[in-house]
């Protein structure tokens, strides 16, 4: 059994190099919380780990993909992306599907990210393999992004404060880079013969 | 948005999936099915299975069947779903006939 704490945030990537760089060395996740991963022994490589941001599905999306997931014989994690230490947290998700939605800790506030292991078998591990997908998929890591940089942006014009405009020169470098990869991979799926 | 009913082909992992459908199957059954088949040259995502799998239903091309109490929810394809199946073969038929008379 080993324990570590470590906070990733959103960056998603990076929790998932080390995630796999754990199994490499041959610790598989058993549990999950705040901030903490819980690790028991395996053999180096048996599994590797991907991971999946759900914060912009409704609750109930959330668990059945995550039932979908469990059925595809791989084992999920929830994870939470933010540091929130709250009970009975009711907030307003403008950015999620369908106009927004309301999250709270019985729906997908605190699980806002999916680790999801699967058993090495040799064959690589994506979950997104078709354009049409990973295009909607960048949209959805995008989504809370562009809206924070959105209104930051609205508030800083309308209460001219600059204040306000550092935090959307921040909140605008995750949108741009996903903006780019959406971009990147509308590109690629274009098929042009001629 | 061009839409693959209306005359245009379909994708190959639509296709695909229309073909593993026409007897009841999961959504594990469907990614062996297409993996199999294709000889490990497609392989599908989980998630982007999923997605697939609730487009089709939406479109009324698929739909779920059986207990709907069981763990693993099954999927069959419907009558549209198999016109356009059908229509999609004729298309690749026609196109096959040709391209092996000529070449």
């Amino acid at each position: 059994m080993k324990r570590k704490y470590r906070f990733f945030a959103g960056f998603l990537t990076a929790q998932e190099r080390w995630l796999n760089r754990m199994a490499q060395q041959g610790f598989r996740l058993v549990r999950t919380a705040k901030l903490l991963y819980e690790f028991e022994e395996c053999r180096p490589g048996q599994v590797c780990y991907r991971m999946e941001f759900i914060g912009r599905k409704s609750g109930q999306n959330a668990s059945r993909y995550r039932a979908f997931l469990e059925d595809m014989g791989y084992r999920t994690f929830y994870k939470n992306i933010n540091l929130n230490y709250s009970v009975g947290k009711v907030t307003l998700r403008p950015w999620a599907q369908q106009g927004g939605r309301i999250a709270t800790n019985a729906t997908t506030y605190n699980r806002e990210l999916l680790i999801v292991e699967k058993e090495n078998d040799g064959t690589p591990f994506e979950l997104h393999t078709t354009y049409e997908d990973r295009m909607q998929y960048c949209r959805d890591l995008r989504a809370p992004w562009l809206f924070l940089f959105a209104m930051t942006a609205v508030f800083s014009l309308t209460m001219r404060a600059w204040q306000w405009g550092v935090f959307a020169a921040f909140f605008l470098i995750p949108t741009a880079l996903y903006q780019i990869e959406l971009i990147r991979l509308g590109k690629e799926a274009k098929t042009k013969e001629w | 948005m061009r839409d693959n009913g209306k005359g245009g082909a379909l994708t190959e992992v639509t296709f695909y999936i229309l073909l593993a459908l026409c007897v009841p199957r999961h959504g594990y059954a469907v990614m062996q099915f297409i993996e199999e088949k294709t000889g490990g040259r497609l392989r599908l995502g989980a998630g982007t299975l999923y997605g697939a799998l609730n487009a089709l239903s939406d479109k009324g091309w698929i739909a779920p069947c059986g207990d709907e109490n069981g763990r693993k929810k099954e999927y069959l394809i419907t009558a549209p779903g198999r016109e356009i199946a059908v229509k999609e073969l004729e298309r690749l038929r026609e196109l096959t006939d040709i391209a092996a008379r000529i070449l």
